[in-house]
Order: structure tokens, then C-alpha cells, then sequence
């Protein structure tokens, strides 16, 4: 975002300074345009008490262009960041694998990822998938715990009607097919099972 | 009598009586129109406290912005100046009002005061001690208040320094030996104190000393300082030896609004005038400064 504040007083450059900086995302730049030593004091003050890195350059007309980063790319910190992994867990089956083995391992699988330090943003449900999370009560109590810990579980609806258990759901709730899309779209990765 | 340095006219009249004459206006600094006219009039009548004069008549210059304000506005601001040249023992006796764009409000004032009694601004003696009577800040506050940046009980803070006359302190010091006075206004305390030192003494401050308004260092902080403090700056710390580097050192040079007297009186007589302005309700009274001989440099911060 770029500003012009030349020919304002003090204090209005910090005033739209600050503005500026509320609007813009983190790691984002402002530039801002000042032809005063007071403007160009206050601003890179105000900047520099925010913590923010600045620096300043004469601009061909004489003016000053300073620029401000807002936030460190080092240390940006996302407030779900530290408890979620930015992963969709992608559920095919009410397995993983053949027969009864594979009912087993999907219940032990999902058991494992409670333990986990960091558990995945999303669970979506699809296909033969939405049997755990309605008739299958060993999968839809692991799923109630991950979903008390902020867990997003979704079980698609389509597949609720083809497999009429759609009155059936006891975890979660109904997804549909553009969020599921774009919940695997906008994730750092996809566990499909 | 010839004076153009000083911070108001003197013109003698006879052998017992010279006329004081001083005038000045400022655009608002507060929200409050009585509170407002109560700070115009007290930078208004400062220049008269300075010379050790006494306030006899005053005179309202106004310049009104109808457009924005009702009439009861211009009435109220105009019942605070007056509260303030009451409070001095002046009187109003008449005026002047036209249409501005922005608001301006102030006095013309007319005091007098006795021959060989004038407080001169560069006559202080080399051991003297400089008293500040007013804490710094006031323009980094004022603009904060102009920004939106202070909270209500800071806002009266300020309102309380900035309406508080230099009047007591004036008559205070009268009986005290002092050798110079100047009030500090637009040029901060570091542009007053070059001034008062003329290039004829070096005036050593001990900048922890200063008392500054710690709401003021927080702005400071944050960017709202006004340019006329940068370029208070700009100019005097040409004439500053800094001994030691101060964060805050902007504040020596911040430009003040209804500022107080800074008063360079014999050393022996220090504790007794700043318990006396103390007494009178001058709570942020402090020694800030000594009178040296003339080293090369006419301030020095340390």
C-alpha cells in the first residue's frame, strides 16, 4: 500500500500511518510519502516503537519515501497455528484395507492422531467414509473427542443419502462438495485414506 | 526603552511606572471552549508575568468561525479568558472579533511595572541557578489531544497546566534575588535558555532534572510531536553540547503553549523560592540548570 502525506501537519502523517497499517495484512509493505523532517521523524518513531522494521530514501522530487514492513516473517504468529496442522484428513473407507483388519486399523488410526501434538484442522468424511461418523459408535467417539479439541469434521452429504443414514449423523456436521474441494485446496497437505 | 528581545514591550512613563505591552493568540488546544479561553489567556498574559509586571487591562481579540460554532461557543470562551484576568486582578475593557476560517483566541494585554524593576531575559550572573515553574510536554500533549491520542483524565491533566497563570510565580519571585526571567513558549525550554543566555554565559542543564509529563514521553514515543518542536531542534541544538545521549532528548526542544516562567536566581536562595512556588500550587517547581561562564557553547546537557 503506498500513502501520500506530504503537505499534512503533524499529527496527521502518523494518524494515517496507523490507519494504513491496521488495513494491511501481516508481512505486507506500506510505503509512505512525506516532505517534512517532522513527518519523517514521526512516522519512522512511531514505526519503530511498534516494533516494525523501517527504512527511508529521498525520492527524485526531494521528497522522502519511507517504507514499513509490517510484522517479521520470522515470527509471524497465527493464533491456531501452535495447536492445528494445516492438514485435511481425506476419509474414503470405513477402513484401511480388506475385511476386518481394516475396520480395526481406521479405529487405531484415528485413536493415534488424539495423541498427537498437533491435530489436523479438517476431517472429511466421503463415500463409505460417513459410516464412521454414524453407525460406527468406536469411530464417532474418537471423532466427538478431536471435534471437542476444535477438530472440523464433515461428512458428505450426498453420500449420507446414498447410504440413508443421513438421520444417522452423530459427529460433525453435513459438508457439500464445494467446501469439501476447497478445504483440500486451501491446506498445506492432504492425508487420504 | 529599547528591548526587542524581550518577551513584551516596556515603555516608561515617568521615574515610578513603565508600560508593559504584550500581545498573543492561539487556535484551540482543547475541546472545551472555557477551558480554551482559559489557556489563550493565560499564554496571553504570561509575557506580562515575566517582566515582574502587574496585569491592569486587557483587551479580546477574537477570530470567530461561525460556520462551525454556535454563538454560545464564542460566549463561553470568552467568559474563560476573562475568569483568568480576574484571577490576576486585570480588567477586560473591550475588544475585537471578526470572522475566521479557524478559531483563534487571545488578549492584548497592558500592565505595569517599576523602571528598576524589569525581570530582563539575559541578565542572569554567572552561579545563578535556573527554576523551571512548569513541566515540559506541553506541545507533544497539545497535539496528542489534536490526534485523539490522549484519554479524558490526561486531556485535564494538561488543560490544568496549560490554564494555570504565571501570576503567583511572578509575584513569588519578586521577592527573591532574582537576576533574569523569561516564560518558555514556541521556542521550548532549550531556544528560551539560549536566549537567556545571550552568548554571554553557558547554561548547563541536567536534563534527568527537567521534569517532563510522562503521558508526553509515551506520544513522543508513538510519532506525535509537532514540527514546531523539530524545528526548535533544528536551530538550537546547533548552539546544545550534548555530554550525554538522552531517549527523550526531543522534549528540551519541544514547543511549549502557556509555559511556565524559568527564573535564574542566586543560589542561596534556591530552596526558598521553589518551596514558596511549591506552596503556591506549583507542584512540578524544580532547579533544572546553573550559570557558568561562557565556554564556547551557550547550552550544555548533561
Amino acid at each position: 500500500m503506498k500513502i501520500d502525506c506530504r503537505g499534512l501537519a503533524c499529527p496527521e502523517p502518523v494518524i494515517n500511518t496507523k490507519k494504513s497499517l491496521d488495513l494491511l495484512d501481516d508481512n505486507a509493505l506500506l510505503e509512505v510519502l512525506v516532505d517534512s523532517n517532522a513527518s519523517r521523524e514521526n512516522v519512522i518513531r512511531f514505526a519503530n516503537n511498534e516494533g516494525l522494521s523501517v527504512s527511508d530514501e529521498i525520492t527524485e522530487d526531494g521528497s522522502v519515501k519511507i517504507t514499513i514492513v509490517k510484522g517479521f516473517a520470522c515470527s509471524v504468529v497465527d493464533p491456531d497455528g501452535d495447536k492445528f496442522l494445516n492438514k485435511v484428513l481425506f476419509i474414503k473407507d470405513d477402513k484401511v484395507g480388506e475385511g476386518e483388519l481394516g475396520s480395526k486399523l481406521i479405529v487405531g488410526f484415528l485413536k493415534s492422531i488424539l495423541e498427537l501434538p498437533k491435530l489436523p484442522k479438517t476431517v472429511i468424511c466421503v463415500n463409505k467414509g460417513i459410516y464412521l461418523t454414524t453407525k460406527n459408535t468406536a469411530a464417532v467417539e474418537i471423532l466427538q473427542e478431536l471435534e471437542k479439541k476444535g477438530v472440523e469434521i464433515f461428512s458428505c452429504g450426498v453420500c449420507l443419502d446414498f447410504y440413508e443414514v443421513s438421520d444417522e449423523l452423530k459427529v460433525g456436521v453435513v459438508g457439500n462438495a464445494y467446501g469439501t474441494v476447497e478445504s483440500l485446496l486451501n491446506s498445506d497437505g492432504t492425508i487420504s485414506l | 526603552m529599547e528591548a526587542s528581545n524581550e518577551d513584551a514591550s516596556v515603555y516608561r512613563l515617568d521615574d515610578e511606572r513603565a508600560l508593559v505591552q504584550t500581545v498573543d493568540y492561539i487556535t484551540p488546544v482543547v475541546d472545551d471552549p472555557y477551558i480554551y479561553g482559559q489557556i489563550a489567556a493565560a499564554n496571553s498574559l504570561s509575557d506580562v508575568f515575566a517582566m515582574g509586571a502587574d496585569v491592569a487591562t486587557a483587551l479580546n481579540l477574537v477570530g470567530f468561525d461561525g460556520c462551525n460554532h454556535k454563538a454560545e461557543v464564542l460566549n463561553e470562551i470568552l467568559q474563560g479568558g476573562l475568569s483568568k484576568v480576574q484571577e490576576c486582578g486585570g480588567i477586560i475593557v473591550g475588544g475585537h472579533t471578526i470572522e475566521t476560517p479557524e478559531m483563534t483566541y487571545g488578549l492584548s494585554v497592558a500592565g505595569f511595572v517599576h523602571p528598576k524593576k524589569i525581570y530582563r531575559n539575559n541578565t542572569p550572573r554567572v552561579g545563578d541557578v535556573l527554576i523551571l515553574t512548569k513541566p515540559i510536554g506541553m506541545g507533544v500533549l497539545t497535539t496528542g489531544i489534536k490526534a485523539d491520542m490522549l484519554d479524558a483524565k490526561a486531556v485535564e491533566k494538561t488543560a490544568d497546566i496549560l490554564a494555570q497563570l504565571n501570576y503567583k510565580a511572578s509575584l513569588i519571585m519578586r521577592d527573591f534575588d532574582v537576576s533574569a526571567c523569561t516564560d518558555v513558549t514556541g521556542f521550548g525550554l532549550a531556544g528560551h535558555a539560549y536566549e537567556m543566555s545571550g552568548k554571554n554565559f553557558t547554561i548547563e542543564f541536567d536534563f534527568n532534572s527537567i521534569p517532563i509529563i510522562s503521558e508526553a514521553i509515551e506520544l513522543a514515543n508513538m510519532g506525535i510531536i509537532p514540527a514546531g518542536t523539530y524545528a526548535n531542534q533544528e536551530y538550537v541544538s546547533l548552539h546544545v553540547e550534548v555530554k550525554k545521549e538522552y531517549q527523550n532528548e526531543i522534549f528540551f526542544y519541544d514547543a511549549q503553549t502557556s509555559g511556565g516562567l524559568l527564573i535564574a536566581v542566586k543560589e542561596s536562595d534556591t530552596i526558598g523560592l521553589v518551596k514558596r512556588l511549591k506552596d503556591a500550587g506549583y507542584e512540578y517547581s524544580s532547579i533544572v540548570a546553573v550559570l557558568k561562564e561562557f565556554s564556547g557553547t551557550s547550552l550544555v546537557l548533561r
